[in-house]
């Protein structure tokens, strides 16, 4: 939102602080200024000039003398087309310089130059006497607001509500633009049909006749253009000028254009037809409220105006709609027509419904000014919903102190909230009564808590002290699902592994690669890619694309993620599982290396997991894939990535349920057991197997039949070779036996040793012992 | 054996023993002359041949020969053996200076490091560390916040809608809801965690970023405290006093709301481009939590009050750690993550 510096000062009496010392005050105090732009600087100096004579120069410049009254005369070299003998212009003083041979001093402007219209196709023609300054023009500041500061607060939508802001800081009076003895006290010749009072709260209508849709005076297009509005004729100036000042929206029908006399406030007919201003077509339906006359809808109530009552040159009778619409509803209608402008966006903040006769008044002067002879037909329609003022605020000061952390005189509160036009009544000793003006209760201050900020914000929140706040000391409770995701974080770092973020959002292309199903995800419905449109079912193709990216410049590599599935279900919100998802990438080597660090990363973070076998998903190398299980329960996956998802080299990964992994690690509490008095007995046994029979497998059957006396069963070696036959290989193990209690006889371990053997052999191995 | 012949043979052993240059030379030279058959054993048995008054004497001679033999012999026997280990030792040399085998130490996200680093931080203010999840309902995100459908405020904030109504949260203040929810007040709880707006990506845009909610409620919390509870702890994330200052900022769970800027860092007040010469930086949002807020989450404002702050973990890693592009954070690129 664009202020203009000079209108605030217009509405702020005696405004004696400049634009930069404004614009801080603004920003602490009311809401955040993103800067400061200058408009209009050719006016500095600037005055009517009559052009005396123009005689032709090189190329299509004219060499022309012109009459500035009392600043005398001046030789300007100009190459504007219209400049020519009895020309009314502005001349600016920019300096003298030669100009073919000619002196030329200061310059002829045109429109644009000048900051005053967009116009730049030759100087601008103009009304008045030499050496005057441009009327109404002079440079400008523009502060502009951040829009979002603003997003709570209608009034400050218009320079009336920020001169009032303005004017409560530094202590001023306000000067209200508005008179509203200008209406006409007679009956209204338009009528006025609200259908539902909720949404249109109130309709304001005034007729005029005896229109001259004409240019605007400069003054009013400057200050338009001052803020980057299009000045386009009087009377759509005049709207749009209101709308910056009160900011009340208006619309000027073409009476002419207008069927029968009354103007209907409804929700439109499913499948209504309605042409904009902006000559899009739209169709409604019953959540849209219109404006229509007997022949249909002639406006998107709030949102535009229509194309069949517009403005032309032609137009000599007007009716100006001000009215007040439901901020839900306007809103709900500008997102369903994807069309916002400079009017819903004001009336989405919820205006004042006082405001639209208000602006009425203030077109009634505006008018007279800006199209001469101009009449009012009738008086004001006015239809609006019995709206009964809101209960005063009850402001307690202790709970304001309270809330603030800091002490104010009861005089103190009063005077700010009197200078923001609050009414303010003590029923009783430190308690006000506070009511609420009508441009703030609509939907900014309803309760007490919104007049803290208003007291805080005016005394400044840089005049209270900070102080120690006095809570009772508390253990806060513990998170173990981040404690332990730290831990793991801790452990792959330690490993050699760098922790990646990836994105949230996959693509079809790529859960394809994996396998998955793109159904099964949970599709973004406005992805901000089409790439980018399911969440990830699985962290592994975020990882694909790290190992891709990274395999440009590196030759081993080892990254890791912690992240979160997001798991479609059928009601409510999505399951949300953390996964580890780790890789390690060589360009060199067969892979086994790889796999076996993965694995020892597996260990370290789950001491004594197993892998199993298991049939190969579509990503994973068919021949080196398996289940990791830990304390019995599956938690997660190591394969090598399918060689085809990659161009060169390797990649070994880890995929682990870090929900399930936790359980299990949390599951035991840790129980000192004696250190064993009586010595225990190793033996080793090698078992005779087919080349792929899992090592893992072959220890749990030798497990099965060790029995209870048998502490431990550990991998030795494997080997394969002669004398071994082709196909076989040999797997040893150390089996240490012993008791708590006595150390076992000879007997006892011979035994235990002809169980196993008895029963591998049964299951079909022979035994080297 | 005359006693002058001892000391000749003494005199010509320990010359032998001092020159042995191997063990196996010193060995043969103490056979010949200490050994059971060796010259003083010899010379021992011929004692018995001389008259009694002058074995003593005799007696007394091969004593000390022996010793000085012994000594002499050990002690070039361990200078013998040092020797040797020394020369096995040596051969043993070893390149310490070659890099150790095994990975490097890997590295640990920014974004993770500034997050342990608060949690931390705010763990020992008393602060419970909660977790929401990332996809939300309308109502968390939302309503609960004080947003309801209608409310301009939502256009603050470009969602990513999911299929079925929900959302992706567009920030951690759901989980502020969820902890008044699940743990009631007193409550002291930060939110870390990543949150998604729909908005396109450049340096300093992204859709997927980090921020870390923080909230506090008790019987009577006020601006004052929230001023001094916000310089204690920025003073922690910035190694150094900062000077703070409130301004009106407009959020709709809180109320009063702020926006919360420091004195730029950089140039200390007198304005650079950091702080577009503005000497400030805006930091966070914050302010005192909103009544409604706190009703719809079953928490009376009559009885109960609190401040709320969010910080942007993003923001603060790239203000920390120099990073000028946004996009490095989710690139994946190790070039750049190996720098943490
Ligand atoms: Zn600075």
């Amino acid at each position: 939102m664009k202020f203009s510096y000079n209108w605030i000062r217009e509405l702020v009496a005696d405004l004696d602080c400049a634009p930069a010392p404004l614009e801080r005050l603004i920003t602490m105090k009311t809401a955040e200024c993103e800067g400061i732009e200058p408009a209009g600087a050719l006016l500095a100096g600037a005055v009517i000039a009559h052009v005396e004579t123009a005689e032709p120069a090189a190329g299509h410049n004219v060499t022309a003398i012109v009459n500035l009254g009392p600043l005398g005369r001046k030789t300007v070299v100009c190459g504007a087309p219209n400049c020519r003998p009895g020309l009314t212009t502005v001349w600016a003083p920019v300096g003298r310089k030669i100009i073919d041979g000619v002196e030329s001093d200061g310059m002829l402007a045109s429109g644009a130059e000048l900051g005053i219209n967009k116009d730049h196709s030759g100087i601008i023609e103009i009304e008045g006497a030499p050496g005057d300054p441009v009327p109404g023009c002079a440079p400008d500041s523009i502060i502009e607001i951040d829009n979002k500061s603003l997003t709570h607060r209608p009034d400050l939508w218009g320079h009336v509500g920020m001169a009032r802001e303005v004017a409560a800081i530094l202590g001023h009076k306000l000067v209200d633009p508005v008179k509203p003895d200008l209406l006409p006290r007679t009956a209204s010749r338009v009528r006025i049909a609200i259908e539902d009072l909720d949404l249109c709260p109130r309709y304001s209508a005034l007729e005029f006749d005896n229109v001259k849709v004409q240019p605007s005076p400069v003054w009013l297009q400057y200050r338009l253009s001052a803020l980057g509005l299009n000045p386009i004729s009087n009377i759509v100036d005049m709207t749009n000028l209101l709308m910056a000042e009160l900011p009340q929206p208006t619309h000027a029908f073409d009476a002419d254009k207008l069927s029968g006399d009354t103007i209907f406030i409804r929700p439109a007919h499913p499948g209504e037809r309605f042409r904009g201003l902006n000559d899009e077509d739209y169709t409604l339906d019953a959540s849209n409220l219109v404006i229509a006359d007997a022949s249909g809808a002639i406006a998107l109530a709030g949102v535009i105006g229509g194309a069949s009552t517009a403005i032309s040159d032609k137009t000599t009778r007007v009716v100006l709609e001000s009215a007040n619409f439901q901020a839900a509803s306007v809103r709900k209608t500008s997102s369903a027509v994807k069309l916002r402008t400079d009017a819903s966006i004001r009336f989405e903040k919820a205006q004042d419904p006082a405001n639209t006769v208000r602006a009425l008044a203030r077109a009634v002067e505006l008018l007279r000014e800006i199209s001469p002879g101009i009449r009012i037909v009738g008086g004001v329609a006015d239809q609006m919903k019995e709206m009964p003022a809101p209960p005063p605020i009850e402001l307690r000061l202790e709970w304001l102190r309270r809330k603030l952390g800091r002490a104010l005189e009861p005089a103190e509160v009063r005077r700010i909230l009197e200078r923001l036009e609050f009414g303010v009544a003590e029923s009783k000793p430190g308690v006000f009564l506070v009511s609420v003006p009508s441009w703030r209760a609509t939907k900014d201050v309803s309760m007490a808590d919104d007049l803290v900020e208003e007291v805080g914000r005016m005394i400044g929140y840089d005049s209270i002290a900070p102080v120690a706040p006095l809570v009772a000391a508390a253990v806060p409770p513990a998170n173990p699902e981040r404690k332990f995701q730290h831990e793991v974080r801790d452990v792959l770092v330690d490993l050699g592994f760098t922790e990646v973020y990836n994105y949230s959002f996959v693509s079809e292309e790529a859960v394809r690669a994996f396998g998955f199903a793109p159904e099964a995800h949970l599709r973004v419905s406005n992805p901000i890619a089409s790439d980018q449109a399911l969440m990830r079912a699985s962290l592994l193709p975020g990882l694909w694309h790290n190992i891709q990216e990274n395999a440009k410049h590196r030759e081993l590599f080892r990254i890791f993620e912690i992240g979160l599935e997001i798991h479609k279900r059928e009601q409510g919100l999505p399951e949300e599982v953390p996964h580890l998802a780790a890789a390690l990438f060589a360009r060199q080597g067969d892979g086994a290396a790889g796999l076996d660090e993965i694995r020892h990363a597996a260990e370290c973070l789950m001491p004594g997991a197993q892998a199993q076998p298991a049939a190969a998903a579509p990503c994973e190398h068919p021949a080196r894939a398996a289940d990791l299980f830990w304390k019995g329960e599956r938690v997660g996956r190591v394969f090598e990535l399918h060689p085809s998802l990659i161009e060169t080299g390797r990649a070994a990964v880890l995929d682990l349920d870090l929900d399930r992994v936790r359980a299990l690690a949390g599951a035991a509490e840790l129980r000192y057991t004696p250190i064993r008095r009586y010595p225990s007995s190793a033996f080793d046994l090698s078992v005779i197997a087919g080349l792929r029979d899992p090592a893992g497998e072959l220890q749990s059957k030798v497990r099965s039949f060790a029995g209870p006396l048998v502490e431990s069963v550990e991998f030795l070696r494997q080997y394969s070779g002669p004398p071994l036959e082709a196909g076989q290989k040999s797997v040893s193990f150390r089996l240490t036996a012993g008791s708590p209690e006595r150390t076992l006889s000879n007997d006892e371990t011979t035994a235990i040793r002809a169980r196993i053997i008895e029963g591998m052999r049964a299951l079909g191995y022979d035994l080297r012992v | 054996m005359s006693e002058d012949s001892i000391r000749e043979l003494v005199a010509g052993s320990l010359e032998r023993i001092r020159a042995a240059r191997t063990l196996e030379e010193l060995e043969a030279a103490r056979v010949e002359v200490l050994g059971r058959k060796g010259a003083l054993a010899i010379a021992g048995k011929e004692m018995g041949k001389l008259p009694p008054d002058a074995r003593a004497a005799f007696g007394k001679l091969l004593n000390g020969a022996k010793q000085t033999l012994e000594q002499s012999y050990e002690a070039r026997k361990r200078s013998l053996d040092e020797g040797a280990l020394s020369r096995r030792l040596d051969g043993e040399w070893l390149d310490l200076t070659l890099p150790a085998p095994g990975p490097r130490r890997g590295h640990l996200h920014p974004i993770t490091r500034i997050q342990r680093e608060l949690e931390e931080l705010f763990r020992s203010l008393g602060f419970a560390v909660l977790d929401g999840p990332e996809v939300e309902t309308e109502y968390y995100n939302f309503d609960a916040l004080n947003i309801p459908a209608t409310h301009p405020a939502r256009d603050m904030q470009d969602t990513f809608w999911l299929e079925g109504g929900n959302l992706l949260r567009t920030h951690t203040s759901p989980v502020q809801v969820r902890g008044m929810e699940r743990l009631g007040p007193p409550l002291r709880m930060i939110a870390p965690g990543r949150v998604f707006r729909n908005e396109s990506v450049d340096a300093s845009h992204e859709h997927t970023f980090y921020q870390l909610e923080g909230m506090m409620i008790d019987r009577d919390v006020s601006v004052a405290h929230l001023l001094y509870f916000m310089k204690t702890l920025l003073a922690a994330i910035f190694h150094r006093e900062v000077t703070v200052r409130l301004r009106p900022g407009y959020f709709p769970f809180v109320e009063p709301g702020f926006e919360l800027d420091i004195q730029c860092l950089i140039c200390g007040g007198p304005g650079c481009p950091v702080c577009k010469q503005s000497g400030w930086v805006e930091l966070l949002p914050c302010g005192l939590v909103n009544p409604n807020v706190l009703r719809m989450s079953g928490i009376d404002p009559g009885e109960w009050n609190g401040f709320a702050f969010g910080l942007g973990l993003t923001r603060l890693a790239m203000m920390r750690y120099g990073i000028d592009d946004i996009r490095h954070l989710q690139g994946g690129d190790l070039r750049f993550l190996e720098q943490f």
